[in-house]
């Protein structure tokens, strides 16, 4: 019975995870698209958990559907109608390329997992319950994967520095915006 | 493990993934390709994450965790970069930026 | 003694260098005279290897001192040596003796001229090249010096080089003097092969062994080379136009010393030609057939270098016959007493062309005596040694050649009648010119210049002059046939002559030589200087042949220079235009149009950087599935 519950629901995230994934893609309105994506991201989520993977899913939650989202959201509210973009045009091979290729990719993994891996896939290892849980992961970020941990500090320090200098206006632009105003 | 093998959590890496890499080259909003990106990169994630579970190791987890900082990260810059662009009162047109045309 | 010998060598050498290097800092007279001393140090060196030698006894006249090993492959092995032997030590003496006077006269002859450094530089480089040359303890050592003395006749023959005829007469003499280094190449590529050496001894200790067509062919290719440099027929059409040079140049190289190179090697290497006596005999044969040739050419040259020119082509003629019938020491005495008065002559003959202000044409000129006697007695003194007269110097010379060729059997004998005829012709067309230039009534060009500035010549040009005449008088006393030979003992151990002419031989040799010189003066008395001459008969036909060198000039044209023109415009056309400069022009449009054409990728587009990366991770992906 368990079992049946786990699949139904798996399969309920995994066919979300798939929808909103080409949502994502299909929308013209850029508000839409982003919507899509935070429901694709709360089906990770779920996925995640089915997964052991509780922290993650936790962090995936808090960090991407929380923080990543709400900013770009902010920059579509932002933007307003600018950010709306039609699909057509520009070149067409480019379009067939991009098909052909996305589906060989596709092919070509679906071909390693079904034949290629074999065996391998299905031979799980023995999990503890507290595998996935805050406390592991913690502890091998303080232990194992402490430079990891550190060099991602400043990955992140490095990108704030960045989008602070992005974001501040040149002296010509205040000049345009003032001009922009008072004419 | 209960619910389905691996290899199942895998092939929805790989779909979602292909649907990411459309998603970067068929779309030309740049905000779209961005967050097609993140698709992509969630992906992965995802596949890190069924590894972690094969394998009982940890490891793959601790890498999804730097992939999603360091994906926070480049959505700052992109969405930097994106901003800086409307400012300047230009299109939002991937195609539009040909400057760099051998 | 063997310091001697090196201070010979390098003296010149150190000459040349220092005029090279200091340039334009040192006066053009310091030059003449740094080049000068170089050249009479050189000469003290020989002096002091010469004494040396002496005192030692006949059998122990031999050394070779080894600078350093200069080539090292396999298992051969040339060092830079030096042999110093009679031989060579006579050449030296006679290259840096008469080269030492011949320099110092070019202080005088050369004075004014813009570029007298250069010359300066290029005549003691001359002299060095050639002591090598004579000095070398082995045939590569040899063939370096022979190399490097074409170099510098090239360089002196072509010393005025704005003038076209000049530099023609240069690249002709090098292109034809280098036919001949390379028939000695081979000829040494061949003894390598076969006896794996090219030092003296062991190369002629081996070639005992070697199959008479492996020796031939050596003998040949060092006669080519032979031939070249001392322009015999059929290598001879170089020296009249090598007359372009400076008259020093003219006296130095083409008469007293690298001509005669090919003498040298001859004797040098004679048990190889020992070995090869059909070659040895073909030897003599040119020689015979280019001292008629260039007699008889020599009677109808108006120009005053090219009449001694081709006398000495016909003299070397004489030497040749000499080592082809294996009279070594005879032919060696030749050279000799030649350096001496056809240096002279040379010398002479450009006191006169310097007072006549650069005038070479003879028939321009006439009673030159009346306004230099000086050169007038010396003219005479060398033309009367040339012609072989008793007691001077050329008479004891040619008149042993002569009388070995009349004691070498059939074969020689024929070429002792060549040899008379040749005697004949070398009384007539030296007279000639000596009438022609000196005797009568001054022409209109002489009267012009019949007072000229410092007399005949500054000191530098006349005491030359004289010493050389004093030479030409006394060089032939060392050896007279019957009484005493010092010259043939000598070279005795080095070269041991193959014929020994008796004394009846010697007497009827010198008599009818002698007989016959005085024929031919007196023939060119009757047509030149008689006071009522006769005229000239008219043969037109053999004029022509004897005005154009007997058409020798004309048949190369044909045969060598018209069909390499050819060919090079033919290539030019089929192979080097289209094919060469074709496919350095396709390199670089078909470079231009692949950048162009890769250029096309550079859409600009981000999307299909995108798609480029996205397919290429697909490809990688099958690479990394096939290959596990």
């Amino acid at each position: 019975m368990g079992d049946i519950l786990v699949w139904a629901i798996w399969i309920l995230a995994a066919g979300a995870c798939l929808g909103s994934g080409i949502a994502v893609v299909s929308f013209g309105n850029p508000f839409f698209s982003a919507l899509a994506l935070i429901g694709n991201l709360a089906s990770l989520a779920v996925l995640f958990l089915l997964a052991s993977a509780e922290f993650l899913a936790a962090a995936q939650v808090l960090v991407y559907a929380g923080a990543v989202m709400v900013m770009f959201l902010f920059v579509i509210a932002y933007l307003g109608g600018r950010a709306d973009t039609p699909f057509e045009g520009g070149p067409s091979w480019v379009s067939a390329g991009a098909v052909v290729a996305a589906t060989a990719l596709l092919v070509e993994i679906v071909v390693v997992i079904g034949l290629k891996a074999g065996d391998a896939l299905s031979r799980e290892a023995d999990i503890e319950r507290s595998f996935g849980s805050p406390a592991e992961i913690g502890r091998l970020f303080l232990t194992d994967h402490l430079l990891a941990f550190e060099i991602t500090s400043i990955v992140l320090l490095v990108a704030a520095i960045g989008g602070v200098i992005l974001g501040t206006k040149t002296r010509d632009e205040d000049e345009l915006d003032r001009l922009g105003e008072s004419a | 493990m209960r619910g389905p093998d691996v290899s199942w959590y895998l092939i929805v890496s790989a779909i979602l993934f292909s649907i990411g890499v459309l998603g970067v080259i068929l779309r030309r909003s740049p905000l779209i390709v961005l967050l097609s990106l993140e698709i992509m990169l969630n992906a992965a994630n995802l596949a890190l994450i069924s590894f972690a579970r094969l394998h009982g190791d940890h490891d793959g987890q601790i890498f999804a965790l730097a992939v999603m900082a360091v994906a926070a990260s480049e959505v700052v810059v992109g969405l930097g970069l994106i901003v800086a662009v409307a400012r300047r009162k230009l299109v939002l047109d991937v195609d539009r930026f040909r400057v760099l045309r051998g | 003694m063997t310091q001697g010998a090196w201070l010979c060598l390098l003296a010149p050498l150190g000459g040349a260098w220092a005029i090279t290097v200091m340039g334009d800092s040192i006066s053009r007279r310091t030059a003449a005279w740094i080049s000068t001393i170089s050249v009479f140090t050189a000469f003290a060196g020989a002096l002091v290897s010469f004494v040396a030698l002496l005192r030692k006894g006949a059998e122990e006249r031999e050394t070779m001192t080894t600078a350093w090993t200069w080539l090292s492959t396999g298992s051969f092995d040339v060092g830079l040596s030096l042999l110093i032997d009679p031989l060579s030590v006579t050449m030296m003496l006679i290259v840096s003796g008469v080269g030492g006077l011949i320099v110092l006269y070019s202080v005088g002859y050369m004075e004014g001229d813009p570029e007298e450094r250069r010359y300066f530089a290029y005549m003691s480089f001359f002299v060095f090249s050639m002591l090598l040359l004579v000095q070398a303890g082995n045939f590569l050592i040899l063939l370096v010096g022979w190399g490097l003395v074409g170099l510098a006749s090239y360089l002196l023959i072509g010393f005025w080089h704005n003038r076209p005829e000049a530099v023609a007469a240069a690249k002709k003499a090098f292109i034809m003097n280098a036919f001949g280094d390379a028939t000695m190449a081979l000829a040494f590529f061949v003894l390598i092969w076969q006896t794996g050496t090219l030092e003296f001894a062991p190369a002629f200790a081996g070639a005992a062994d070697l199959s008479s067509t492996a020796l031939n062919l050596v003998a040949l290719g060092l006669l080519g080379g032979a031939v070249a440099k001392s322009a015999q027929i059929p290598l001879h059409t170089w020296l009249p136009d090598a007359m372009e040079g400076p008259t020093p140049v003219s006296a130095l190289i083409h008469a007293a010393t690298m001509v005669t190179a090919g003498v040298y090697l001859i004797v040098r290497a004679h048990p190889i030609f020992e070995l090869a006596p059909s070659i040895q005999d073909l030897a003599a044969g040119l020689g015979a057939i280019t001292l008629l040739v260039a007699g008889l050419v020599a009677l109808v040259q108006t120009d005053i270098k090219r009449v001694i020119a081709y006398s000495t082509m016909s003299q070397i003629g004489y030497m040749f016959l000499a080592v082809g019938l294996g009279a070594y020491s005879n032919g060696m005495f030749h050279l000799m007493t030649h350096a001496f008065f056809k240096a002279l002559l040379f010398m002479a003959a450009g006191l006169v062309i310097h007072h006549l202000a650069g005038e070479q044409d003879i028939r321009k000129m006439g009673g030159v005596r009346r306004i230099m006697p000086r050169t007038y007695i010396a003219f005479l003194i060398g033309s009367l040694a040339l012609v072989g007269i008793p007691p001077l110097s050329g008479f004891f010379s040619k008149d042993s050649i002569l009388a070995a060729a009349l004691a070498s059997g059939g074969y020689g004998q024929v070429l002792f009648a060549f040899g008379l005829v040749g005697a004949l012709l070398t009384g007539l067309y030296t007279f000639r010119l000596f009438f022609i230039v000196f005797r009568g009534e001054p022409s209109p060009l002489v009267e012009e210049h019949a007072h000229g500035h410092h007399g005949e010549g500054p000191w530098t040009m006349t005491v030359p002059v004289a010493v050389l005449t004093l030479l030409a008088v006394i060089g032939g006393w060392i050896q007279i046939a019957g009484l005493w030979h010092y010259f043939g003992d000598w070279l005795h151990d080095v070269a041991e002559p193959l014929v020994e002419p008796t004394v009846t031989q010697d007497y009827i040799a010198s008599a009818l030589a002698v007989g016959l010189g005085l024929a031919g003066m007196a023939i060119a008395w009757i047509f030149y200087a008689a006071p009522r001459r006769r005229p000239l008969p008219r043969l037109a036909a053999a004029r022509d042949i004897l005005e154009h060198k007997f058409y020798f000039d004309e048949l190369y044209d044909a045969v060598f220079y018209k069909p390499a023109v050819w060919i090079s415009a033919q290539g030019k056309r089929f192979v080097e235009d289209p094919l060469i400069g074709g496919s350095i022009t396709g390199v670089t449009s078909g470079a231009r149009r692949a950048g162009g054409a890769l250029g096309e990728a550079q859409t600009g587009y981000l999307r299909t950087y995108a798609l480029a990366i996205a397919g290429g991770v697909a490809v990688l992906i099958v690479v990394f599935v096939a290959v596990q």
